[in-house]
């Protein structure tokens, strides 16, 4: 299986503190990979350069088979909202914005008409169980409920990698496992690819592979389960 | 991307809500002041504009036949009444703007004001003045006001060129006449920075209600795909819409505004016409553009200081600590001044051009100097600290004195402008203030020429004037032929002076005594007679008087206005040609109104600017809680009492306030007085305590200020604040 998104040799510091030390990773379509490390590993740093969050001084970043980490900022946002989904420890909603709003947040962003952004909105809604929340806004949610509206916003633009950072962190177990349900379903659903960054071995189970990051290098835990 | 901006502006809950409002109420009044400042300078401008036509320049070019014209100035109960003699010495007379034509001999026109004023009194105090008929009335167009008082009298060409002053003249332009006042632009661009300061503060913090919040929003947005062009585009859509509203709303708000100075003048000595009171089509495309388009560059600004990542606020451009480097602008303002004192321009631009900069320089330095001031105090409290919430208070001042300095640079400017414009305006007024003499305001007085002989006072006359009610005397003063100081310009007989015995008394044995040109001598030289005067005496007899020529005739009266102007009146009819008869304070009208205007101005700044400066504080610590609602109910949750994050909010408003409001109060006195000594050689006299209490107020007010949020304090810090978005 050829690699939809991949890193290769990839670098990167924050000042004196190298965060990746020649980290290489791939996932292939429809493939869920979970990043797995302790705190500190760079495990999220390597999801922020595989998502065009932030580009690694040395390596190489590619996507679908192109590089991406030498885009410029603009074409990296395009390619976040076009091809890229995200759902973060506490959902990066924003507040100002309805529920509705906020998952219709990249259709807007990239053109489509309130109207019709609206109602792809609540198709995902309704299908997360979330119909009686379109018009609250984010600080009236609970924490299951905003990672589904996150979960939501990541998959409406039915995109081809969805990128999770510590998706259920901030959750109960039993909400967590919810979650982690309809994110995988959906991604099931669609073909997405998900990477999946957790210390939560509960939710590495959900990954078809594992990997770990120790010291900015990725290493491999263990072999392919075959769909859980 | 536009729609979707407004969307968040006017829509996107009740904390977004409220920055666009009070970024349009900013705005609003920004651009209503700014409107009422140019307009104001406008009106001052055309009022000057409408009356050159009263002193045109002797012409001797042209085709029009010259008329012989004198411009006198005449009073009535304290208003100044502006008197021009028209002699035509050909058919073919220039006409002037507002008239349809001169008056020809036996007629008059006049303002209507002044035909209002004459109907209202009786003739012999104010009508009969004026020979002939009243032919018509002075158009606006020849009147700075419509409270002007004007009258343009035809006469023979003859009896005009007898009167003192006269010119030929063969055109009549609105171009005549210079301001009479140079420093007023200076000072009046003064009060227009004054006010606009406070104002543009007032908008710079209302930009940056909520910053964090939307820091926040925005790297939500640039995660999900938003590129940076579209963030900048959305938060100058934010800005630049409620500047539009606010821009509308502000012309709005000028019509009430301008409907008030037409009422009652603020910048203008006299009430100006409404018209006259109009920033002008540039004026207005100016202000109606360039807000809006400000408010865009400063959200694009703002957005600058800021690299909004996926992942957050990447990257604060932090600058390092202020450092004492800060207070040169300050200093090279004061020095600006400073160079001026001694080589003030002629020109009343080119004084412009030296003041106005610094000033500017000094105002801007103030904001930039402020969290260098509030670092060093913060330093300062901190060593002193003995107590939790003065360390924490102490700790944050210093780490982000900007910040700190941000929510009170508003009122350190309005103390600035305030201190200025006090300390300026107090000290013309107390230098040009006239100290009447007790009997200024009863003894009229008629001058004579003494190159023409003297004047002559009949019989008839002095039976006239004593026949009046309300006259207390009538006593002609002798030109003094001896060699003695120039005030001391008239000779009376003792005799005389004992019978007006409030005017002083003669030394004994004195036949006649040297006296003050006009008895009681002059409020703008100073000098003052009395009751308690002893004259020196003269080497003349009583009996030889009459061989030296009538300099002046003194009217004694008692207060009341129907004698001071039926006897004012009695005067000129029978010295038609002479200058106007009146008292020292009649003379003094126009000078009374000039101090009016000015104390008017200072009144003003103070209406305006701390009550400005009051919203940006309220606004600035407002916010500053809104921003740290999470950290403060957090330590709230880990039992950190709400008195003590109270007495943190409070000293970090407080400190820097105090600290920078003695500096700017400072700066301020010190900026009065070089502009002082450069341009009008006055030295500043201190403020009386009428500016202190002001002052105290001020900081007590804006102390209040800070301490009707700390309520907010409470409310937002529940255990619900601690939760995430």
């Amino acid at each position: 299986m050829s690699a939809l998104i991949e890193a290769r040799d990839a670098v990167l510091s924050f000042g004196a503190t190298p965060a990746l030390r020649g980290a290489s990773f791939e996932a292939g379509p429809g493939e869920i990979v979970a990043i797995m490390g302790p705190s500190g590993s760079g495990k999220s740093t390597l999801l922020h350069c595989l998502a065009g969050i932030l580009a690694p001084e040395k390596g190489e970043i590619r996507f679908d088979g192109r590089r991406i980490d030498t885009l410029d900022e603009q074409g990296r946002s395009t390619l976040r909202r076009q091809q890229f989904g995200f759902v973060f420890q506490f959902g990066q909603l924003v507040p100002e914005l309805t529920v509705e709003e906020n998952v219709a947040l990249p259709l807007l962003l990239g053109g489509i008409r309130r109207a019709g952004a609206l109602r792809q909105a609540c198709t995902w809604l309704e299908r997360l169980g979330l119909e009686g929340t379109r018009g609250r806004r984010s600080g009236e949610l609970s924490g299951g409920q905003a990672q589904r509206v996150a979960l939501a916003r990541g998959m409406i633009n039915r995109p081809r990698v969805l990128f999770t950072d510590e998706p259920t962190g901030s959750l109960d177990s039993l909400t967590g496992e919810q979650v982690m349900d309809l994110m995988v379903a959906a991604a099931r659903e669609q073909g997405t690819t998900i990477v999946l960054v957790t210390h939560e071995p509960r939710v590495a189970m959900y990954a078809d592979r594992e990997v770990v990051v120790r010291d900015g290098t990725v290493h491999a835990l263990a072999g392919e389960r075959s769909g859980s | 991307m536009i729609p979707f901006g407004l969307r968040l502006a006017v829509a996107a809950g009740r904390d977004a809500l409220v920055r666009f409002v009070v970024l349009v109420f900013a705005v609003t009044l920004g651009v209503g002041l700014l409107l009422c400042t140019v307009g104001g300078v406008r009106a001052l401008n055309a009022q000057f504009d409408r009356i050159g036509w009263m002193n045109p320049s002797p012409a001797i070019v042209g085709s029009a036949d010259p008329v012989v014209w004198v411009h006198r100035y005449d009073t009535f109960d304290g208003r100044g009444i502006e008197r021009i003699d028209v002699g035509a010495t050909g058919p073919r007379t220039p006409t002037a703007p507002g008239l349809p034509r001169l008056p020809v001999p036996g007629e008059y026109f006049v303002s209507p004001a002044l035909r209002d004023l004459i109907a209202a009194n009786p003739a012999d105090q104010l009508a009969v003045r004026f020979p002939g008929h009243q032919a018509g009335l002075i158009g606006d167009a020849a009147l700075a006001s419509p409270d002007s008082l004007v009258v343009v009298v035809g006469r023979t060409a003859g009896e005009v060129g007898g009167i003192y002053g006269e010119r030929k003249v063969t055109s009549l332009s609105t171009a005549g006449r210079g301001k009479p006042e140079a420093a007023l632009d200076l000072v009046l661009s003064v009060v227009a920075g004054g006010l606009l300061f406070p104002v543009l503060i007032f908008i710079g913090t209302a930009t940056r209600l909520n910053a964090t919040r939307r820091e926040q929003r925005f790297a939500a947005m640039r995660l999900v795909g938003a590129t940076p062009r579209q963030v900048s585009a959305l938060a100058a859509v934010e800005s630049t819409a409620a500047a539009v509203i606010g821009t509308l709303l502000g012309f709005a708000l000028f019509l009430p505004l301008r409907s008030a100075m037409a009422q009652s003048p603020m910048i203008t000595a006299q009430r100006p016409f409404p018209e006259d009171i109009s920033p002008g089509w540039l004026g207005g495309v100016l202000v109606a553009v360039c807000v809006p388009l400000a408010a865009a560059i400063a959200a694009r600004l703002a957005m600058r200081r800021v690299r909004i990542s996926p992942l957050g606020v990447a990257r604060q451009v932090t600058p390092k600590p202020p450092s004492a480097w800060r207070l040169l602008p300050v200093i090279l303002g004061l020095l600006e001044l400073a160079y001026f004192v001694g080589r003030r321009p002629q020109t009343s631009n080119g004084q412009t051009a030296a003041f106005l900069p610094g000033f500017l320089l000094i105002m801007a330095g103030l904001v930039f100097a402020g969290p260098w001031i509030t670092m060093v105090g913060a330093r300062f409290m901190a060593r002193r600290a003995r107590r939790l919430p003065t360390l924490v208070a102490a700790r944050r001042l210093a780490d982000n004195p900007r910040a700190a300095f941000r929510a009170i640079s508003g009122v350190v400017l309005g103390l600035f402008v305030v201190s200025v414009a006090t300390g300026v305006i107090g000290t013309i007024v107390q230098e040009r203030s006239v100290r009447y003499n007790s009997l200024a305001a009863v003894t009229m007085m008629e001058q004579f020429d003494f190159r023409t002989g003297g004047g002559k006072v009949p019989d008839e006359l002095k039976d006239r004037l004593r026949a009046i009610p309300g006259v207390t005397f009538v006593q002609p003063l002798r030109f003094n032929p001896e060699p003695v100081p120039d005030e001391l310009g008239s000779v009376i007989a003792c005799a005389d002076l004992a019978r007006i015995p409030q005017y002083g008394t003669c030394a004994p044995g004195a036949e006649v005594a040297s006296v003050y040109a006009n008895l009681i001598g002059y409020s703008h030289d100073r000098t003052s007679a009395g009751s308690a005067t002893v004259w020196p005496a003269t080497a003349l007899r009583a009996a030889d008087l009459d061989a030296f020529p009538i300099g002046m005739l003194i009217i004694g009266l008692d207060g009341s206005t129907a004698a001071h102007e039926r006897a004012r009146t009695t005067v000129e009819l029978a010295y038609p040609d002479g200058v106007m008869p009146g008292t020292d304070v009649d003379f003094s009208s126009d000078s009374r109104t000039q101090l009016n205007m000015f104390q008017q101005l200072a009144n003003v700044i103070m209406l305006f600017s701390l009550p400005i400066a009051g919203c940006s504080l309220a606004v600035a610590v407002a916010a500053g809680l809104a921003e740290r609602k999470r950290p403060f109910s957090l330590l709230r949750l880990t039992g950190v009492p709400l008195r003590a994050l109270r007495q943190v909010v409070a000293l970090e408003s407080a400190v820097p306030l105090l600290a920078v409001a003695v500096l700017a109060t400072g700066v301020g006195f010190a900026a009065a007085q070089l502009f002082l000594r450069a341009q009008m050689d006055y030295t500043l006299t201190p403020p009386g305590w009428t500016f202190y209490a002001m002052a105290a107020l001020g900081l007590l007010l804006s102390l209040g200020i800070i301490g009707s949020t700390l309520p907010l304090l409470e409310r937002i810090t529940g255990p619900e604040a601690a939760r995430n978005d």
